[in-house]
């Protein structure tokens, strides 16, 4: 069950049209490291991890992640809705405008679609769980690479943002993997799968 | 949380400690409410004052103060968000769970003002209107700009 409330957890206003900065951080939408990708992970993981409270923290940053998602959407939104055909054809956003005119897809910026492809759910909380370490990082870089590149200051604002609760993220994922590895064998954390060798020690 | 390191071949990431806080109206631009955690990027230093100054000219006195009241809500929620991330890995932690208290309560408060005043942020909203008034006749959760149009923010 969700619930939704009808407010961005961080405002976006952005004034100026700029179908090129749409088709630059619309890959936080769809790409390989973006919001709904995050999200799916997170929220795929959850149901077979070992300890109840980390599938708790996966389903409170996978809903988070889909805030994240609807704010890159309405950037790509506020970007695009006035652009006329003009504006898509010099701002390389032709391409993109043939498929989906000024429609919100999931691609990423090198215009690939969303796929299950670029996330694990393994079944195995130590795997998943350094998986999202690093998929807060990448995210994370993503982020960084935008910074350098995009200068409106309103566009800039809420990527500053969500680059932060990257940082956030990743602190939380290795919180819960210390808190996993609490429970686990201290003398060989690969000597079973918590996740599937239910009837070894776990306390 | 004290640091084993006899584990080899596995990562760690050391328990974040309560430490020193934002204040509430610093926290939509740092993205994080622990000082600990505020962690930036060195080409994201700029300025953040010409931000939304533009539009808000535009706006009537009661936009504005729509306006208003959705960035103290934002505030306040965002606090919410980062505590709870916080208490699910520290559910034990007094300031931490004394500070919840305090936001959740005060959320809870502010979103029914905003429904009173302007219209519902949750479905959940629409009691405090029908709590107010049995005979309104008011179905009022389509009421209010979509979130992504910009407009009140």
């Amino acid at each position: 069950m969700w619930i939704y409330e009808k407010r961005l957890q961080y405002p976006v206003k952005i004034t100026k049209t700029c179908p090129k900065t749409a088709q630059l951080i619309i890959s936080q939408y769809g790409g390989p490291d973006g919001e709904l990708s995050a999200s799916m992970r997170y929220l795929s993981q959850r149901y077979t991890m070992p300890l109840k409270t980390v599938g708790g923290l996966l389903t409170d940053i996978g809903t988070e992640e889909l805030a994240h998602m609807e704010i890159i959407c309405a950037m790509v939104y506020q970007l695009t809705k006035n652009m006329d055909i003009e504006d898509a054809r010099t701002a390389g956003f032709d391409a993109y405008y043939i498929d989906h005119t000024a429609g919100i897809w999931p691609q990423a910026a090198s215009s690939m679609p969303f796929t299950a492809k670029e996330f694990q759910s393994k079944g195995d909380a130590v795997t998943d769980l350094t998986e999202d370490l690093a998929a807060e990082q990448k995210a994370r870089t993503v982020y960084d690479n935008l910074l350098r590149m995009i200068e409106d200051p309103e566009v800039r604002e809420p990527l500053k943002f969500l680059r932060a609760r990257e940082i956030v993220h990743f602190q939380r994922f290795g919180e819960a993997l210390e808190k996993t590895k609490e429970k686990l064998n201290g003398n060989n954390f690969y000597y079973f799968n918590p996740e599937f060798d239910k009837n070894m020690v776990w306390e | 949380m004290k640091m084993q390191d006899s584990h080899l071949a596995i990562a760690s990431v050391p328990f974040q400690r309560w430490g020193e806080l934002y204040a509430l109206d610093e926290v939509l631009n740092t993205g994080t409410v622990f000082k600990d955690l505020d962690l930036p990027f060195f080409a994201a230093a700029d300025m953040q004052a010409s931000r939304r100054v533009t539009g808000e000219i535009m706006k009537s006195s009661r936009e504005q103060e729509c306006s208003r009241k959705m960035t103290e809500i934002q505030k306040v929620s965002f606090v919410m968000d980062d505590l709870r991330l916080y208490l699910d890995t520290h559910p034990d932690d007094p300031d931490a769970l004394a500070m919840l208290k305090r936001v959740v309560c005060k959320r809870k408060q502010m979103l029914s003002e905003f429904a009173a005043e302007f219209y519902p942020l949750t479905f959940e909203c629409m009691a405090d209107i029908y709590e107010k008034d049995a005979s309104s006749m008011c179905y009022c959760w389509q009421e209010g700009p979509a979130p992504w149009e910009g407009v009140c923010c």
